[in-house]
């Protein structure tokens, strides 16, 4: 027994000896690099946001394995349209935001010259991790462009007061109607908010553009006369905007309420955060910043509660999951330090990292793996059926125009809805 | 205290020394964290020197710049021609932008080699230009944009200017921009300490947004970098910016690692709202690595201290294990021993009580009593011996074991230890042998009692030891010692006893070690005697060497270096003769031609009798007749008193015969006598002896050798006997009554000194002098006798008679001026030989 003490006391003398001096071991990724991990090089990442600290904290698990590499994040002023310049001149980024829509577009093609094909297999980018809907290949098969989040359309619900009210959250139209009415009758003048000043994110294009696309998902002719711009296609606005329309002639949207919110994305949130909108329609974009808002706003520190980022079922079939990309990556194949950066890639594109940074982030992940963040957990719930990708549909620019200014000028009262379906292709 | 606990303190005071330790290191850290960060901040102050220096000096360029267009009156061509001159930095450029259209011309071209134009529509940075002051009035730089001509990152410090159209003359407000790339600024704005490599800066305005950005500052604006990476309220945050953008100072904080940083802050004197920060890692900062290797070295000292005391200890507790079991070995050894010497001693008790009943019943039969008697007297001896040795042993047990020299002569002592040893040999009929060789120096100074001990043992073992009709011999020899003032006495004794098994051989000097032998347990002994005699030869710093054979004998070799006496023998030298030794033992022999002729005389030498008749009768027939003849007795062919007798009788010769026996010779005197012997002599033939008897011999010096049982000389003497027990005073006056002597008791010291007070000269021969008696004790009863005015009653002999036996009590006794001491049990031949001594004494 005395000696066991000893042999106890001995190892417990070694290691707090020992312990004075190691430091927890941090775990590491399964990511296995390629390059000397002592090379000394830089790379940039140029975009335009403002802040990214989730791309920022991937630099700094990127460190872990390559110290030695300097990763920094520039965002450009005029980005779409200095992009060329930059990548032509000295400070060329080795990665840059880009968009599908710049393929193909003369305009951008200096820009499209400078996008590495990142489906070559010798790279050895896990693509697969990402959901096939938002990878987007040229005419030539090559994906040039890497998505790194996505973006859906839905409301922010107060499930906290949904369950003090006794309710429960709608998955149908007919569901949405009565828990507006019964929110309404319990004294919420506005029991479904959202952004209404300008056209750019109001919630009014939230709501319509899943159905204008339902209805042209179920048209092949219809989607080609509306990427045309024809009039003839807006008539498939129609459902779109009459229900839009119908929200609030209903009462479930008090437009006067919602006007009084400043912008389109942190005041969404804040006032979201007042804890008496069960829900607030907004994009996936917006959901984003939820996070870092929790601590500035004053009335979720008092009184913090459960929420949760659902499609609006505006059906009696529930909602639709609008699943585009949101950010995407590309590489200039003619920076500098070429082998690294795609080495980042390498890294990078992968569900774990992908997930990691969509969580910093909260925005939606582009992998197969869609629970990883439960305030997206009810789009993990959406069935295959109603889940609709722009991308591969065909979707073009100027269509979104069309539903979004026509649903913003519908809400409003600016124009009736048979004037907005006339006047389709002549929204600016 | 158990080990247990023992550990845990020792555990604890680590703990205790090493959080001292590592509070101090911390401390010290503090310490030099401190300064570290004050001159982090110094350092930053300089910066902003450095900085609003470099910023001033741009700044002024593009003022020159303003002045001088607006004092021509320019176009915008004119402007831009005018600075394409002035303009000598390559990396540098300058954009002219009017403030309504957001356009105008920039100096260097963009993508297209002729295209000029550069608009700011989409820049964000000249809507509001309300941070642009008049010329001369501050700094205007623009925060760190992208230069729309060539899509660098860049800065640029800025001024209205006013321009004239080319063709009416009519004025337009524009805004000139010295546009400078921010990685040439990056490459110039770095700390010029080497210790501070590793740090950034940044330059934010009053709302924390970045005008100059360094690699890890993250976030567009620094407050939103602090609140991303740091928990924190608003409140807490508020205060902190507001601090940040208003004072000089430091504090900590995580970046986008999770490191733990210091940020230094100080702001732009002349740039209203504007903050310089320079940022790096604690870690950076250095000042924890010695220390952490002090911590690293006293824990490492402390854990080895720590396995050296608990090995230490681990390893004193093994001994004491041992010592305990030896100790538990010892106990049980002496438990043994108690159990074997009650025995011992019941055994020779039962004998002495059981015969003196007998004795008692048969008061009428004097053959009876006198065989009681005599075997009483054998048993007392035993136990006397068995005292001896018990008490012998304590004393080398408790180390109070010491050595009283006195001078004394080694002939007398080997004399003493034949003495002792005959009855035994006899007894036995052992064949006896004990040879000297060159024992010159007779006298001794060393402890007599101690060395006869030695030796007695050494022998009595070895006849003990050996069968009837077995061997003994003895050789002692003299050497040269390395020892200044010393001879070296060699002791052998080897006997063809039953010898010792060497399990036993290797315990035998162990106290109360017995060889288990069915033959030894028939053997009286205390087991002591090795024991004992081992302890004594290691004190007096000599060696005791032992070779034995079961069943063939032992061999005990006892070397000591004993110094030699002041006192010696004058010059032995005999007058020149020639004598003839006769001896069938060659050692003997050769031994005693050498002490012969060291003593001046020729020696011839026989081997038997036969041959020492014919040389006698060949010396007497040519007339040169030996002057004297010893042999022994003892031969193969004829013994010594058959040669003797025939000497006498074939020769016709008067020659003086010495007859040398190894015995006592008491049983042959008579015939020897008769068969005409002149003189014994016994072995071994010491030179002195020799000398004494040849010239007593030969009459040159007639030695007065009391006869045995002549006690005459005794008659008449008058002892005092201070004594207080009655017993004891009947024994010794009734003893020293059957030698003629009368004695007068003295019932303790001080009667004895009273009456030696009142004592007519001559009155007493010697006082007898007890120790320890009522009143007053011998040694005080000594003391005042000497110190007595009369000189007869002062000097007379007083021998302690004593159960005190120790030797420090003999010494004490002879200090405090006694002249001799005898031990009780009282030994009658010892009081007898020391009453001739002190007579002797008393005489010469």
């Amino acid at each position: 027994m005395k000696k066991l003490l000893c042999i106890i006391l001995a190892v417990c003398m070694i290691t707090l000896l020992t312990a004075c001096g190691s430091k927890p071991k941090e775990k590491t990724a399964e990511f296995k690099p390629a390059l000397d991990k002592n090379r000394e090089c830089s790379i940039t990442v140029a975009g335009s946001y403002d802040n990214f600290e989730a791309l920022e904290a991937e630099f700094d698990r990127f460190n872990k394995t390559y110290p030695n590499v300097q990763l920094s994040y520039v965002k450009l002023d005029n980005y779409e349209n200095i992009l060329g310049t930059v990548l032509e001149g000295k400070d060329a980024p080795n990665i840059f935001f880009s968009y599908n829509w710049m393929i193909g577009n003369e305009t951008y093609a200096s820009v499209s010259g400078h996008m590495e094909d990142l489906s070559d297999a010798a790279l050895g980018l896990d693509l697969d991790c990402i959901r096939p809907g938002l990878i987007n290949h040229d005419a030539d098969g090559r994906v040039l462009i890497a998505p790194v989040f996505s973006r859906t359309y839905g409301m922010l619900v107060n499930d906290d007061l949904f369950k003090t009210e006794g309710l429960s959250v709608p998955t149908t139209w007919t569901e949405l109607l009565a828990v507006c009415e019964a929110f309404r009758i319990k004294g919420y003048a506005s029991p479904m908010m959202g952004y209404s000043r300008k056209s750019s994110s109001c919630f009014m294009n939230t709501v319509a553009y899943p159905l204008f696309l339902t209805a042209l998902a179920e048209n092949p002719e219809a989607l080609a006369l509306a990427n045309g711009l024809d009039p003839a296609a807006g008539e498939y606005m129609r459902p779109a905007l009459e229900a839009v329309l119908r929200l609030i002639q209903n009462g479930c949207i008090d437009l006067s309420a919602c006007d009084q919110i400043g912008d389109n994305y942190e005041k969404v949130i804040l006032r979201f955060f007042e804890g008496d909108v069960p829900m607030m329609i907004c994009t996936g974009d917006t959901v984003s910043g939820t996070k870092k808002r929790e601590s500035k706003s004053e009335a979720f520190s008092k009184a913090p509660f459960n929420y949760s980022f659902a499609p609006i079922p505006m059906t009696d079939d529930g909602g639709y999951f609008i699943d585009s990309p949101s950010v995407e990556f590309s590489v200039n194949k003619d920076c500098d330090n070429l082998d690294m950066t795609n080495e980042f890639m390498r890294f990078l594109i992968t569900k774990t990292e992908l997930n990691e940074m969509a969580s910093v982030k909260r925005l939606v992940t582009p992998t197969t793996d869609l629970s990883i963040d439960a305030v997206y957990a009810p789009f993990a719930q959406v069935p295959s059926d109603h889940v609709i990708f722009p991308e591969v549909l065909g979707i073009k620019d100027p269509l979104t125009v069309q539903i979004r200014v026509a649903a913003f000028r519908v809400g409003t009262g600016e124009i009736t809805v048979d004037e907005a379906v006339a006047m389709y292709g002549s929204f600016k | 205290m158990k080990k247990t606990w023992v550990i845990i303190v020792n555990v604890l005071i680590m703990i205790v020394l090493l959080t001292f330790v590592v509070f101090y290191s911390n401390y010290e850290n503090r310490n030099t964290a401190q300064r570290q960060i004050e001159h982090f901040e110094n350092t930053t102050i300089t910066m902003e020197h450095v900085t609003e220096n470099y910023l001033e000096g741009e700044q002024r360029i593009c003022d020159v710049w303003a002045r001088y267009i607006n004092s021509k009156e320019m176009t915008i061509e004119d402007a831009v021609s005018f600075i394409r001159i002035s303009h000598v930095l390559p990396n540098a450029s300058a954009h002219i932008v009017y403030l309504d259209s957001l356009s105008g011309l920039s100096t260097r071209a963009g993508q297209e080699a002729s295209d000029y134009t550069v608009s700011y529509k989409r820049v964000d940075l000249l809507e509001d230009v309300s941070w642009i002051s008049g010329i001369g009035e501050s700094i205007n730089i623009s925060r760190a944009y992208t230069n729309p001509v060539n899509g660098e990152q860049s800065i640029a410090f800025c001024n209205f200017i006013t321009l004239h159209d080319p063709e009416n003359g009519t004025p337009s407000s524009a805004v000139l921009l010295r546009v400078l790339p921010i990685s040439e600024l990056e490459q110039k704005w770095v700390f010029p300490q080497e210790e501070f490599e590793k740090a950034e800066l940044s330059m934010i305005d009053a709302n924390g947004n970045y005008i100059i950005k360094g690699h890890s500052f993250k976030n567009s604006s620094f407050f939103e970098f602090y609140r991303s990476y740091n928990a924190t309220d608003p409140a807490s945050a508020q205060a902190l910016f507001e601090k940040t953008t208003s004072s000089t100072g430091s504090f900590t904080m995580l970046n986008s690692r999770g490191e733990k940083c210091i940020l230094a802050y100080t702001p732009f004197a002349a740039t209203q709202g504007w903050t310089l920060l320079s940022f790096m890692p604690m870690n950076d900062l250095k000042a924890d690595t010695e220390n952490w290797l002090l911590i690293s070295f006293v824990s490492a000292g402390l854990l080895i201290l720590f396995v050296f005391d608990l090995s230490v200890m681990l390893h004193f507790n093994k001994k004491l294990q041992a010592s305990a079991r030896e100790a538990a070995s010892a106990n049980k050894a002496k438990t043994d021993f108690l159990s074997t010497m009650s025995h011992d001693i019941r055994t020779p008790m039962n004998a002495i009580i059981g015969l003196t009943t007998i004795a008692e019943k048969n008061l009428g039969d004097t053959e009876a009593v006198g065989e009681n008697l005599r075997k009483i007297t054998l048993a007392s001896n035993h136990l006397l011996t068995l005292i001896n040795d018990i008490l012998d042993i304590s004393k080398v047990e408790s180390g109070k074991l010491n050595l009283s020299p006195q001078t004394f002569s080694i002939v007398e002592t080997v004399e003493n230890l034949l003495n002792l040893s005959q009855p035994m040999i006899k007894e036995k009929n052992i064949e006896f042998n004990f040879r000297t060789s060159r024992m010159e120096k007779e006298y001794i100074y060393a402890d007599q009692l101690r060395l006869n001990q030695i030796y007695i043992n050494i022998l009595s073992n070895a006849i003990k030891y050996t069968e009837p009709g077995g061997r003994v011999s003895v050789d002692m020899r003299e050497e040269e010692s390395q020892k200044p003032g010393c001879v070296q006495l060699t002791y052998r004794v080897s006997d063809s006893g039953i010898g010792m098994s060497p399990e036993f051989m290797a315990t035998m000097y162990r106290p109360f070690s017995r060889q288990v032998d069915s033959r030894v347990n028939s053997i009286q002994g205390t087991g002591l005697g090795l024991a004992i005699t081992k302890q004594m030869v290691d004190l007096m710093g000599g060696t005791i060497d032992c070779q034995s054979e079961q069943g063939k004998g032992t061999v005990f070799t006892v070397i000591l270096d004993l110094p030699i006496a002041d006192r010696q023998r004058d010059d032995m030298m005999l007058e020149p003769m020639d004598v003839l030794v006769v001896d069938d033992d060659e050692i003997l022999l050769e031994t005693a031609i050498d002490t012969l002729e060291s003593l001046g005389v020729t020696a011839d030498h026989a081997r038997s009798g036969l041959e020492a008749l014919g040389m006698i009768m060949h010396r007497n027939k040519t007339g040169r007749d030996y002057s004297v003849v010893i042999l022994d007795w003892k031969m193969p062919d004829i013994d010594g008193v058959e040669t003797i007798r025939r000497i006498r009788t074939e020769v016709n010769s008067n020659i003086p015969i010495l007859l040398i026996s190894a015995y006592d010779w008491s049983d042959i005197e008579e015939a020897a006598k008769k068969a005409g012997a002149n003189g014994f002599v016994s072995k071994p033939l010491f030179r002195s002896k020799l000398y004494d008897k040849i010239n007593e011999l030969l009459g040159t010096e007639v030695k007065s050798v009391e006869p045995e049982n002549d006690y005459s000389d005794l008659q008449g003497m008058n002892i005092l006997i201070a004594e207080d027990n009655d017993i004891n005073w009947e024994i010794i006056s009734t003893m020293l009554g059957m030698f003629g002597i009368t004695t007068e008791r003295a019932e303790n010291g001080r009667i004895c000194v009273e009456k030696m007070k009142q004592a007519a000269k001559g009155s007493y021969a010697l006082i007898f002098m007890d120790i320890q008696m009522p009143e007053m004790n011998g040694l005080d009863a000594t003391r005042k006798i000497r110190a007595l005015d009369d000189p007869w009653a002062s000097s007379i002999p007083i021998i302690a008679m004593t159960a005190d036996a120790f030797s420090e009590n003999v010494t004490e006794c002879l200090n405090t001026g006694m002249n001799g001491h005898i031990a009780k049990p009282i030994d009658m031949k010892l009081v007898i030989k020391e009453i001739r001594r002190i007579k002797e004494e008393k005489r010469s």
